[in-house]
């Protein structure tokens, strides 16, 4: 019985043209998008993989010389890119994807996270995300604003209720037919991205990349689901098409582009962040207070690099000057980040009210290009920073300290600089992703059945 | 099988039925006369639970249409003044269409053509988008689906309305081969000499009231003419 209602009405789309020329257009909007992030995705790789490699060489292969000198020159990491950022390249392009390791200070973040580029700010970089996060509800509306309303007014619905057809099955069907039309967008995209994963990786990146695009064909199923059943809703509540296409379209407008402007800047209300500036402020304080109070500990006086500390104590300084600092940068990065968290969540529970906030915030999560995502690489970097830091510190220490007024002319030789570790990322793996994301996927299930459930109301006959 | 209890409708202050009290039985063919407005619309979807009664009971082969709504319309076969279509599909997919959801099970094609043929649409129009077709070939588009359906009762608003005599015709001898099977039929009409001509019982209704009952066999057509037009004019 369903998949009869579901032919018939799908027979509708095909024959009036209502799928081939919308939905057509979004496909190959979907694959242009796909095909170009792949392609983009590939060079930068390419280039990433290259730049690190010179990057190390042109640090391993420094002449000899006086080991904070080249701390200062610092090294390079790139963030490895996420195979499926072709798919949703999430924060990626605000944030970026190298840092610069360089002595000690920890690299700045980006102060605009892709939080703010919310509706036709993305429309710049087309992601296959975007077309469907924005054009697939809209596809449904499309196809579905008359799917109960201009049967009414054809008259047809009067026809096939008088056959004892319940409501309910012309509801399933409906949807059925929908999910269908809808299926025909989000499965060859999956499948070319799939194909895409299968032709240039393989291994376990290879497997974890083919379960991210699963768990993200699940998540758009089921924020089209929840467009589905709305628009079912609101077809069968409007006593005119006309009517419901006009409602659909105002609610479509506002939960797409108003409502996610509105919410990011409610969030950042609720949650505000530092400027840039008064992070640096905040932080150059912070880290006055901690090494003033280290100098004061090791050397009896709070007068960093004053004349009281020798330069046959240079090394040591640095040492406790930097290590000093460590944790003031921990507190103060680490505030930082949760609050751009907080935003974030605040974004996420708005998913009740705009799905696609939720779908966001998960999509951007699986491909693995979100907020969490580049924290956890920032942190990683900054741990290799501190390594490298140390490793100089110590060495000063242990062989020019020794040189007394002599403490500039030690110089360090290639042996040294070859001990220092390669920076070796790999991002965290599906499970992260899924831990970081049940929330939004959560929300989007219950918005969905709160949908069907709507969905059912409007349908079910009316008592007089 | 097609029953009504002291059958009350309101639409706000008009009350468009009084007291309607019918009972028509398998093998039965009731013929509702009545002036437009006379109510006889209203009944019919008080039949199919499109409308709910003020007061009275509506029953369909002994069960309340209330409280069984969908089984009581899978008892019916109904036939609307307008059958109203999927104008992107053919003649003969409508027919496929709602045949199969009434039924359950998709009837070949060769089935379904005589089907159509039965109801008297030509041939060469089964294939046809039914955005093409005229009034009688949607309302035998309609006959044809309420054959499929092969239901115990026929409930017919004006199903002739729009047909040439000759499908009109063919249509009354329809009519009464389901009477000989069994089936109970209650349509309304505004044609006296089909009523008397196919009808096993006749009822005169104006303005919401059940004026009289009365066998067709026992008046002769310009009887049945004289006593319709004093009721109208009384
Ligand atoms: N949905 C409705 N709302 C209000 N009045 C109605 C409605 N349907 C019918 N009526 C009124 O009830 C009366 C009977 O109408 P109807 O049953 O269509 O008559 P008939 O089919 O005998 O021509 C008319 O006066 C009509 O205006
Ligand atoms: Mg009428």
């Amino acid at each position: 019985m369903l998949s009869l209602i579901a032919r018939r009405e799908f027979t509708e789309f095909c024959r009036d043209g209502r799928l081939f020329w919308t939905g057509g257009i979004i496909l190959l909007l979907l694959l242009t998008a796909l095909a170009v992030n792949w392609q983009h995705q590939r060079t930068a790789d390419a280039e990433r993989l290259a730049a690190q490699t010179l990057d190390y060489d042109d640090w391993v292969n420094q002449e000899a010389r006086h080991p904070h000198d080249a701390a200062h020159q610092g090294m390079h990491v790139f963030k490895p890119q996420s195979a499926l950022s072709m798919l949703d390249p999430g924060i990626v392009p605000y944030v970026g994807s190298t840092l610069w390791l360089q002595a000690h200070r920890q690299s700045e973040v980006k102060f605009r996270p892709a939080q703010d580029a919310t509706g036709l700010q993305r429309f710049g970089n087309l992601s296959p995300a975007w077309v469907i996060q924005m054009l697939g509800p809209l596809l449904v509306i499309i196809l579905g604003f008359n799917a109960f309303a201009g049967e009414r007014e054809q008259g047809t619905l009067r026809q096939t209720l008088s056959l004892g057809i319940s409501p309910y099955q012309l509801l399933w069907g409906k949807a059925l037919a929908l999910a269908i039309g809808l299926g025909l967008l989000l499965l060859p995209t999956l499948l070319f991205a799939m194909g895409m994963i299968v032709f240039t990786m393989s291994g376990n990146a290879m497997v974890d990349a083919l379960w991210r695009t699963l768990w993200l064909g699940l998540g758009y199923s089921v924020y089209l689901g929840i467009a589905i059943f709305v628009v079912l809703a609101v077809s069968a509540k409007t006593a005119t098409s006309r009517m419901a296409l006009a409602i659909l379209l105002g609610v479509w407008i506002v939960t797409t582009m108003i409502a996610p402007r509105a919410i990011s800047d409610a969030s950042r209300i609720w949650h505000p962040n530092p400027t840039r500036y008064e992070f640096t402020a905040s932080l150059d304080n912070d880290l006055g207070n901690e090494t003033r109070k280290a100098w004061m500990e090791n050397f009896g006086s709070d007068q960093r690099w004053g004349s009281e500390v020798g330069i046959d104590q240079w090394g040591k300084a640095l040492e406790v000057d930097d290590k000093a600092g460590y944790k003031a940068l921990d507190h103060q990065f680490h505030k930082l980040w949760d609050t751009f968290d907080s935003q974030q969540r605040v974004q996420e529970w708005a998913g009740f009210v705009v799905p696609l906030l939720a779908i966001r915030s998960f999509s951007m999560g699986v491909a693995g290009t979100d907020f969490a995502n580049h924290r956890d690489f920032s942190v990683a970097a900054e741990n290799h920073r501190r390594i490298m830091q140390d490793k100089v510190s110590h060495d000063l220490v242990e062989h020019a300290d020794g040189h007394g007024d002599h403490h500039f002319d030690y110089k360090s030789t290639r042996e040294f600089w070859a001990t220092f570790p390669k920076f070796t990322y790999a991002l965290p793996d599906r499970k992260f992703a899924l831990a970081h994301n049940t929330l939004s996927l959560a929300i989007l299930v219950i918005v969905l059945l709160a949908a069907m459930v709507l969905a059912h109301r409007a349908v079910m006959p009316r008592k007089a | 099988m097609l029953k009504t209890i002291q059958l009350d409708k309101h639409f706000g202050s008009h009350q468009a039925l009084k007291a309607i009290s019918i009972d028509v039985k398998p093998g039965e063919i009731y013929c509702l006369l009545g002036a437009n407005g006379a109510g006889k619309t209203t009944l019919i979807n008080l039949f199919l639970n499109f409308l709910q009664p003020t007061g009275g009971q509506v029953l369909v082969n002994g069960r309340d249409v209330q409280q069984y709504p969908l089984e009581s319309k899978r008892d019916i076969a109904y036939i609307p003044e307008l059958v109203m279509l999927y104008g992107v599909l053919s003649g003969l997919e409508n027919l496929e269409y709602f045949a199969a959801l009434a039924t359950g099970e998709k009837l070949p094609r060769d089935k379904l053509l005589s089907l159509l043929q039965g109801a008297g649409l030509d041939a060469t129009a089964a294939d046809r988008r039914v955005s093409t077709y005229s009034k009688g070939m949607r309302q035998k588009v309609g006959i044809a689906i309420a054959m499929a359906k092969n239901a115990k009762a026929l409930l017919l608003d004006e199903p002739t309305s729009g047909l040439d005599p000759k499908a009109a015709n063919e249509f009354s001898q329809l009519l009464t081969k389901a009477k000989d099977s069994g089936v109970a039929v209650l349509t309304t009409t505004h044609d006296l000499f089909h009523a008397k001509q196919t009808g096993t019982r006749i009822g005169i209704m104006r303005r919401g009231e059940l004026l009289t009952e009365l066998n067709s066999a026992d008046v002769s057509h310009s009887e049945l003419e004289s006593l319709y037009l004093q009721y109208m004019e009384a």
